[in-house]
């Protein structure tokens, strides 16, 4: 075993043992698929309605994925330092990087298995998706650009708020009032212009519309958020933000003093 | 042959001091204790040789190396509760086993032994949720036992233990001391420091008195207390107490007073007379030997542990 799969194999099994994480990252937005398909539809025609869902159910894993970078990797950062771990393992013969490429390989396999329950519920309640299999792949790395700039927000939150609950529902506010403001739990058309602009920015909200103007269509999107300007701005975005996350954690919550 | 070294060690906070010039040294295999109240500095001293904090000057070596390069010799068990309280025991100790590198299979191995040692092998499937504070504590200390390392530190273990978890715990400590293992404990229960081969008393930054236990207590002067449980605590009761103390030392308790007393015979009546006349009963008088909080009180006038 190596101190990649040890972080790994800790940091999954403390997500999937707690109640909170599991609420806000699996049950919450599963009751936002059950609620969304079956009282957002509108007057929609029953040829619509299967692919209105199916953008509540991308919506609400992009969600899923979201609150695990936002609000628990903070959470577990928090603990770990408030019990004194992060004391404990500054006094080991171990590399800091590697705590840190552990925790995001659990993160990002916790998220990917909250957003696949999420989207299997939403298939069940009728969703359905149109899309190649290259438009699938492209799905796949959009999410991993949202899980990353995620995880660049949460480890800013969880390297400044000492506090675990604090630390977590800071997180979860943060997701859920960017959720709101930049069109993840909303459709984009009924934005107004400054949200509109802010969901362009916000990578998470840019991911969003890239993989339902993937896997559902342009209607359902609102905007093309494939051309290649957005593309760069979104993964540029993703990218500096799980940088400048990354920096700020090993600077900080590695630091002797 | 001293392992850790410690010398004019300073450690700032801005302008606040907290390791003044500290100078230590620890022999392999010594129990060395190190005693002293909250901010005294102890802690910071002992989390500088884990190599968590930086000294701010001053030089330390363990086993002739800067602490950063003897990380694998020392198994540091800070003041916290670290321990993942939603994994078991042993999952606990398998991802420390897998931070220092063991296979799989070595890693049950030397988890299950290690589990043994501290007492905790009916317990290994538990969550650690459901632990008493004395089997985590074990449990805590099992992290620092894996093969190479040789020297324990730990940061007031005991803290927050009942009497009974702590016999417990102090009993693997001394089933350590047996088997040779250098073990530096930083405390502020006199108790404790006692079953040390050295104890060091830190004060204000400064180490101001370090010598065995027993000669510790000897070479303060200090000859008998006379321990007194009283119905009231006041100042009248201290200033009364002060005129039968040596140097009009009187040390609080928890139930009542510690005075210092040259013939404890001769002024035992005399307290009691004199408490009585001002209204105050003393409920139980005892006669003890002096303790290492007796000590420390005496050279520093201030208690190592606050009174609740």
């Amino acid at each position: 075993m190596g101190q990649i799969t040890a972080t790994l194999g800790k940091t999954i099994r403390e997500f999937l043992r707690q109640k909170t994480i599991l609420f806000w990252t699996i049950a919450w937005p599963i009751l936002w698929v059950l609620i969304g398909s079956f009282s957002f539809a509108g007057n929609a025609s029953d040829e619509v309605i299967p692919y209105i869902r199916g953008s509540i159910a991308i919506s609400m894993s992009v969600f899923a994925l979201m609150t695990a970078g936002i609000a628990n990797l903070p959470g577990n950062i928090a603990q770990d330092r408030e019990r004194g771990l992060l004391s404990k393992l500054m006094s080991m013969p171990i590399n800091p990087w590697k705590d840190f490429v552990g925790r995001i390989l659990a993160l990002l396999a916790f998220s990917f298995l909250a957003a696949i329950l999420v989207t299997l519920v939403g298939y069940a309640c009728g969703a359905r998706f149109s899309y190649t299999l290259t438009g699938l792949w492209q799905s796949i790395g959009f999410l991993l650009l949202i899980s990353l700039s995620s995880a660049g927000i949460g480890m800013l939150i969880g390297t400044f708020i000492k506090h675990v609950h604090g630390a977590i529902m800071s997180g979860v506010g943060i997701a859920v009032v960017t959720a709101a403001l930049s069109g993840v739990m909303a459709p984009y058309s009924s934005l107004p212009w400054l949200l509109q602009q802010f969901a362009k920015i916000y990578p998470i909200s840019s991911g969003n519309s890239s993989i339902t103007y993937l896997l559902v269509g342009e209607d359902y999107a609102g905007y093309n958020p494939l051309s290649t300007s957005q593309t760069t701005l979104m993964i540029t975005s993703s990218v500096l933000l799980f940088i400048a996350g990354l920096i700020v954690y090993s600077r900080f919550c590695w630091r002797k003093d | 042959m001293d392992i850790i070294s410690v010398e004019d060690l300073t450690k700032k906070y801005g302008d606040n001091e907290v390791l003044k010039k500290v100078n230590l040294k620890i022999e392999e295999g010594e129990f060395y204790a190190l005693m002293g109240p909250n901010g005294s500095g102890k802690t910071t001293l002992a989390s500088i040789m884990a190599s968590v904090r930086s000294p701010t000057s001053g030089k330390i070596e363990i086993y002739g190396r800067r602490p950063e390069k003897a990380k694998e010799l020392i198994g540091y068990i800070p003041q916290e509760n670290f321990s993942s309280p939603i994994l078991t025991g042993k999952e606990n100790l398998m991802y420390f086993a897998g931070l220092l590198g063991y296979s799989r299979n070595k890693a049950e191995r030397i988890v299950d032994e290690l589990l043994d040692k501290v007492g905790l092998s009916e317990d290994v499937n538990k969550k650690v949720s459901v632990y008493s504070g004395g089997m985590r504590k074990r449990l805590e200390v099992a992290t620092a036992l894996f093969p190479g390392i040789k020297v324990l530190i730990l940061d007031e273990p005991t803290t927050g233990l009942d009497p009974s978890a702590r016999r417990k715990f102090l009993g693997l400590i001394e089933e350590l001391r047996r088997e040779k293992t250098t073990i530096l404990l930083i405390t502020h229960i006199g108790a404790d420091a006692e079953l040390a081969s050295r104890v060091g008393l830190i004060d204000e930054g400064e180490i101001i008195a370090e010598d065995e236990p027993e000669r510790l207590k000897k070479t303060s002067g200090l000859k008998n207390v006379i321990n007194i449980e009283t119905t009231i605590k006041s100042e009248k009761v201290v200033n009364v107490l002060s005129n039968f103390s040596e140097k009009e030392k009187v040390l609080e308790t928890d139930v009542g007073y510690r005075v210092f007393c040259k013939d404890v015979e001769k002024a035992t009546p005399k307290i009691v007379r004199s408490l009585d006349a001002i209204g105050c009963k003393a409920t139980k008088i005892e006669t003890e030997k002096p303790s290492l909080e007796d000590v420390f009180f005496k050279l520093t006038e201030r208690m190592v542990r606050e009174v609740s």
